[in-house]
Formats: C-alpha cells, sequence, structure tokens
C-alpha cells in the first residue's frame, strides 16, 4: 500500500471518528496498585465512540492491567471509570451489565474447551440476554462466517489451530453484540502465519465502526487501523497520537527507546 | 523402513497387524533373563490357579446339610453347601422370607427407572436423573419399611409413581420416534398449536391431574412394617453406601465452593465442618453418631440407629469428596473465569455452566475412587450392630450346623464387592473417554 493511499485511509476515518463526539469510556485520575506496587498511575483517558485504539508499551508497562480494569477483572483503588454512562464500583449490577456491553478477547483465546464452537458462541446469548436458542444460534452462525469458519462450528476447540481459536474468540465476543471490544495481546501466542488471519479479521471489524481498544505489538495494525496510538510505560501515559505523528514523530526518550526496539527487528 | 521412502504411504500411520507369536517373542522372550522370568511368573500363576481349582472346584463339596457332612466328604474341600444355604442371608439380611419381594421389586424399578439415562435417543436426561434423586427415595423407602403413610409420604410416593411411569413412556417414545412425552401428549390433545404459555400450563394440569389418580391408586396400596433392625446383607450395605454416595457429590460440591468463598463466616463454617469431620475416623464418627449423640437428646426420644448412621456416612462422604472437589476447582486455569466474568455470565452460572462441568470431568478418577472407598467402608457399620453384608457372612460361621465356616462366604463377600466396584470402576474409565472433548 502506497503511502499516499494509507493517507487517504486515514484522512477517512479520522473524519469517521470525528462524526463522533459522544464519549463511551472516561477515565479519571484512576490509580491502581498490586500490594505495594503502583501499576497505574494517574490514568485519564476518554475514548470516543467508534474510536479504535492501540495501546503499546514494553511488558509490565500496565497495558493489560488497565484495559482489564475496564471490565473490572482488576479492580481499581482511585479515580472513577465510566463505561458508556454506567460507573464501575462495587456494584455488582452495574459490573454484569458493563461486562456485557463490553468484549473481550484474550492472549490465551480461553475459549470453553468442553463446549463445541458454536456453543461457545451461544452460552453467553441464552443466558446472559435470554435469547432463544434458535436465534442465538443463528446469530452466531452469522458471526462465525464473519470470521470465516462457519464450518467449524460443531468442532471442540482443541481441533482447531490457534488461529482458528483466537477467531472463535472474537466471535464468541461479537455475538453478545458489545458497544466496546478490548483486545488484550490477540496475536502474542499465535505463530505467526496465524497472526494474518486475525488481524484480517480484526481490520474488518474496526471497518464496521466498532469502539476498539487494543493492546498490541503489531505495530502495522496500529498504523492502518488506529485513530489513536498510546504508548504506556512504568504504569504511566507516556504519549498518546494519531498514528502517523507517533511513528514519524515521538515526543519522550521513553517512546523513542521504544519504537527503535521494537522496529529494530 | 521401506514404506517410509515411498510418498503417499508414509502420510498415513501404518496399521500394524498383531502377530501374537511376534509379540510373545518381543515382550515375554527376548532376552534369557526375560525368559526366566517369563517362565518363573507362570509357574506363580499355576500354582495359584491349581491350589484355587483344587479347593473351589475339585475337592468342594456343592450338597450338605451341615460342616460336619461336609468335612466327612472332603476335608480339603470348599463348603460351598454352607454358602447356598445362607446366600439369601448375605443379600437380603433378616428381611422377612414372605417380604423379600419388595426388595426386588424395589431394585428392577430403580433399574427401569435409570435405564433411560443410558439409551441414546432419550431426551431431558437431567431431569430423568434428577426424578430418580428427588422421588425415587420417598417410594422405596416406603416400600422397604412400609406401615402407615403419613400424607407427606402419600404424596411424594404418587408423585413418585407418576414421575417413574412418566419416565418409562417417554424413554419407549423416544427410543421409537426419539420424541418426548409432553410433545406427544400435546399432539395427541391437538393443542401443539396454542401458545407456549397455555402448553406449558396444559402439561402442568396433566401432571397434577396424573398424580392426583395416582394418590388415589395408592391409598389401597398397604404393606406391613418391616423393622429396620432386620434390614441387612447387600441390600444394608447398598441402601447406606447408596444414599451416602447421592448426596457425597451435591454436597461436597457445596462444601468446596463454601470453602472457597469470599464471604468470611461461609468460608470459615465450611472449612471448620470439613476439617472436623475429615480428621476424625469414619469409626469414631459412627460411634459418637449411635452412643454419645442420643445422650444430649430430650430423654425418652429414641432415633432410629440406621438414620444416625446413614447421616454419619453422608457427613463424612462429603467432606471427602469437598476437598476433591477443590482439588477439581483449582485445576481450572484463571482464564475460565475471566472469559465467563467478561461475557457477564454470574457466579451460579459461571459454576455450573463452565466451571463445574469441566472440574468434574478432572475428578472422574478420584470421585470413584472416592466412592468405592465409601462402599467399603459401610462395612464398618458391623461394629455398631449393623447386619451389612460383613455381619452376615460373620454370623453364617456362627450359625448351629455351619460353625466355623469362615473362608468360603469371605470368599463369595469378597468376590461380589470386586463385582461391584471393579464395574463402577470399569464405568468410570468409559465416561473418562466419552467425555474427552480436549483431543490433547
Amino acid at each position: 500500500m502506497s503511502t499516499v493511499e494509507v493517507q487517504s485511509i486515514r484522512d477517512k476515518e479520522a473524519l469517521a471518528s470525528a462524526a463522533s463526539t459522544e464519549v463511551i469510556i472516561d477515565i479519571r485520575a484512576m490509580n491502581k496498585w498490586f500490594g505495594q506496587f503502583h501499576v497505574l498511575k494517574d490514568i485519564n483517558l476518554s475514548v470516543h465512540k467508534g474510536e479504535r485504539i492501540v495501546i503499546c508499551g514494553p511488558s509490565g508497562s500496565g497495558k493489560s492491567t488497565l484495559i482489564r480494569c475496564m471490565n473490572r477483572l482488576e479492580e481499581h483503588q482511585q479515580g472513577d471509570i465510566e463505561i458508556d454512562g454506567v460507573t464501575l464500583d462495587t456494584n455488582l449490577k452495574n459490573i454484569d451489565q458493563i461486562r456485557s456491553e463490553v468484549g473481550m478477547v484474550f492472549q490465551s483465546f480461553n475459549l470453553f474447551p468442553h463446549l463445541s464452537v458454536l456453543q461457545n458462541c451461544t452460552l453467553a446469548p441464552i443466558w446472559v440476554r435470554k435469547m432463544p436458542k434458535a436465534e442465538a444460534e443463528e446469530l452466531a452462525m452469522e458471526y462465525l462466517t464473519r470470521v470465516r469458519i462457519p464450518e467449524q462450528a460443531e468442532k471442540y476447540p482443541g481441533q482447531l489451530s490457534g488461529g482458528q481459536q483466537q477467531r472463535v474468540a472474537i466471535a464468541r465476543a461479537l455475538c453478545m453484540r458489545p458497544r466496546i471490544m478490548l483486545f488484550d495481546e490477540p496475536t502474542s501466542a499465535l505463530d505467526p502465519e496465524m497472526i494474518a488471519e486475525v488481524l484480517e479479521v480484526m481490520i474488518e471489524l474496526a471497518d464496521t465502526g466498532m469502539t476498539m481498544l487494543c493492546v498490541t505489538h503489531e505495530m502495522g495494525f496500529a498504523n492502518r487501523v488506529a485513530d489513536r496510538v498510546i504508548f504506556m510505560d512504568e504504569g504511566e501515559i507516556v504519549e498518546q497520537n494519531t498514528p502517523h505523528e507517533f511513528f514519524e514523530n515521538p515526543q519522550s526518550d521513553r517512546t523513542k527507546l521504544f519504537l527503535s526496539q521494537i522496529l529494530a527487528h | 523402513m521401506v514404506a517410509a521412502a515411498e510418498p503417499g504411504i508414509s502420510a498415513q500411520q501404518p496399521k500394524e497387524k498383531v502377530d501374537p507369536i511376534r509379540w510373545l517373542k518381543e515382550n515375554l522372550f527376548s532376552t534369557w533373563y526375560n525368559v526366566i522370568l517369563t517362565a518363573l511368573g507362570l509357574y506363580i500363576i499355576y500354582l495359584v490357579a491349581a491350589g484355587l481349582y483344587q479347593w473351589g472346584i475339585a475337592d468342594a463339596v456343592w450338597v450338605a446339610e451341615t460342616r460336619r457332612e461336609c468335612l466327612d466328604k472332603n476335608p480339603n474341600g470348599a463348603c460351598w453347601a454352607g454358602v447356598f444355604a445362607w446366600f439369601e442371608g448375605f443379600i437380603y439380611g433378616r428381611y422377612p422370607l414372605d417380604e423379600r419381594w419388595r426388595i426386588n421389586f424395589g431394585v428392577i424399578v430403580l433399574v427401569l427407572w435409570m435405564v433411560p439415562l443410558w439409551l441414546p435417543r432419550v431426551q431431558g436426561k437431567i431431569g430423568i436423573a434428577a426424578s430418580v434423586v428427588a422421588f425415587y427415595p420417598f417410594f422405596a423407602g416406603y416400600l422397604f419399611m412400609g406401615g402407615d403413610k403419613s400424607l407427606f409420604l402419600q404424596v411424594m410416593v404418587s408423585i413418585a409413581i407418576v414421575s417413574f411411569i412418566g419416565v418409562i413412556v417417554h424413554a419407549v417414545i423416544g427410543v421409537t420416534s426419539g420424541g418426548s412425552l409432553a410433545r406427544t401428549l400435546l399432539r395427541l390433545t391437538g393443542v401443539s398449536g396454542a401458545g407456549d404459555k397455555l402448553q406449558r400450563n396444559l402439561l402442568i394440569i396433566a401432571a397434577l391431574a396424573a398424580v392426583a389418580i395416582a394418590f388415589m391408586a395408592q391409598a389401597q396400596w398397604e404393606v406391613p412394617t418391616v423393622s429396620w433392625v432386620r434390614w441387612g446383607g447387600l441390600f444394608l450395605t447398598l441402601v447406606i453406601s447408596g444414599i451416602g454416595i447421592t448426596t457425597a457429590l451435591p454436597a461436597g460440591i457445596v462444601l468446596a465452593l463454601g470453602r472457597r468463598s469470599q464471604l468470611p463466616v461461609i468460608r470459615v463454617l465450611c472449612t471448620t465442618f470439613i476439617e472436623v469431620f475429615r480428621s476424625v475416623p469414619l469409626i469414631t464418627i459412627l460411634f459418637m453418631a449411635t452412643t454419645m449423640f442420643p445422650l444430649f437428646l430430650p430423654e425418652g426420644f429414641t432415633l432410629n440407629k440406621l438414620v444416625q448412621v446413614i447421616v454419619a456416612v453422608c457427613l463424612f462422604a462429603a467432606c471427602y469428596m469437598a476437598e476433591i472437589v477443590r482439588g477439581g476447582l483449582q485445576a481450572i486455569p484463571k482464564g475460565q473465569y475471566e472469559a465467563a466474568h467478561a461475557m457477564g455470565l454470574g457466579y451460579w452460572r459461571m459454576m455450573g455452566f463452565i466451571i463445574m462441568p469441566q472440574a468434574l470431568k478432572f475428578m472422574i478418577p478420584n470421585i470413584v475412587g472416592n466412592l468405592i472407598g465409601l462402599l467399603k467402608d459401610t462395612t464398618l457399620v458391623t461394629i455398631i450392630g449393623l447386619f451389612d453384608i460383613l455381619n452376615m457372612i460373620q454370623a453364617a460361621s456362627q450359625d448351629v450346623p455351619w460353625r466355623g465356616l469362615h473362608k468360603e462366604p469371605m470368599f463369595v463377600g469378597a468376590l461380589i464387592f470386586f463385582i461391584i466396584c471393579f464395574s463402577m470402576s470399569k464405568y468410570s474409565q468409559h465416561l473418562e473417554r466419552k467425555l474427552n472433548t480436549d483431543h490433547r
């Protein structure tokens, strides 16, 4: 793809996201500790509806913890997190409501090995959304078709390759028709030849206007789909910018060092 | 290998033919010391088998009136005549002769009720299993105990009769046409086009009507009382261990979840309960249940000793099961919990659909091992004076005509236990293979 094309796509996307000013995730002065260890320091972040954000940074920088706080897989100790107008606190009802609106894809897939691919996808719609079984299965097949594995619906996760499993995991999350999708290093556990098939599905998903937050080291992906790249180090958001600015013109020394390391090979 | 050089053939794993002579050569006679070991092994097997044959078959006495007569006929052989004379006693204990059909009938009903669980085309197996666990005990309880029925027992017996007949009809429909009882009923009455709610209400009304009819019918049915004192033999062993086995798993699951609970009160209660009961030998618990516990009761208030024993066995088994379940739960990766949370599944749905099914699968070998242990442990009730199979076997050796007959009844008892326990073990292996969907 030539630079001009990339630029034009990015402009289009910038326009698209600029159109929506509705804030869907609002994090204010959030702090989190693991015991004595201060993992997240004074995080302020607001995400607009339809925005695609890539979060990167060295390991241990707190990027996974940050997105895991957004559906309360991790508890924050200070500050506010508001998802789609609902505040995340100890109220279990709010937590369940937010979780049903936020889809998550994990590094290690976390498919349920005792259920078939189709059952993996229909479980939550049936039991959380109270959808009739037939309708849930239809929906699941639609999303499995979208991630291009409808023919595997009756198989068990253990019979699929890593890339296929991760695509099922994406379909499973989409079956809840979430308003936000969180990706926690979705391609880190995959063999190189399988990364492409997963990224392709994610790019298509980005084109549908889904709000996405993605922790990843795939800088090509960041460059292509992200509206904003966030760089974290030692529990802080060090720098955030459009991908073009971020890669071409990094501001802080830590970002420059990280980019030189990650792009060196 | 030559085959490997040719592509196309090497692509498929070659299926090796088992050649018995070659197998013997490779496994038993490969080296000179293997030859010696094989010969030695065969010799030991021969000694045991020949001895058993000589004692149990060749020299055995099959027909005799007393042990004296056995010894006169052949003092070296087994006296199977004594086992024949006492065999019914081993099975039914001292249950009255005229009433033994009730035990047979109860067993037949249980088997028929459970057979649909293994028929592939029958639907709603969880419901069938639940109906067995929930209602069979009332039916069997009355059948075995007899006497007057309280109103509650009458209602439960009626429900049990209706669900038993319902399950059988449902299974027949399932096997012949793959349908279900409910749908067939709706079709026959011509209301299958009606709304879901109406259909459900009609089915509930039909079930209630059936229970009412059964209630009328069973009111006439009465069997004489058989006191628990006369229960015994394999029957008693199976009653105690059967109740223990069916309560241990659910109670164990509840205790294990309680021990892992985030609520401190529940956690401390469950942990204390498990640790106390697990740290005391079963025999002590049995003694405490039957001798110490009545001391705390008001005067003149006597409890059924059998009930006390069953409760004690259940509590003990539940504590062991709880620790097995907890071990199984710990084997489930954290990611499974996180994925379930991330979908918005609540605690009970996560446990019921995601965590428990996987954990139970890991635990099958342990659970079955534990249940086998429980079955064998119930022989301890001998010590507090219940006539289970072991005590009946000992009673046989003290019976005047057969005094001193120890070996043969014990041999038969061991055989009965072996058959039951080995079948359980085999079935658990079958379950493990069937449930293995991981393909790892």
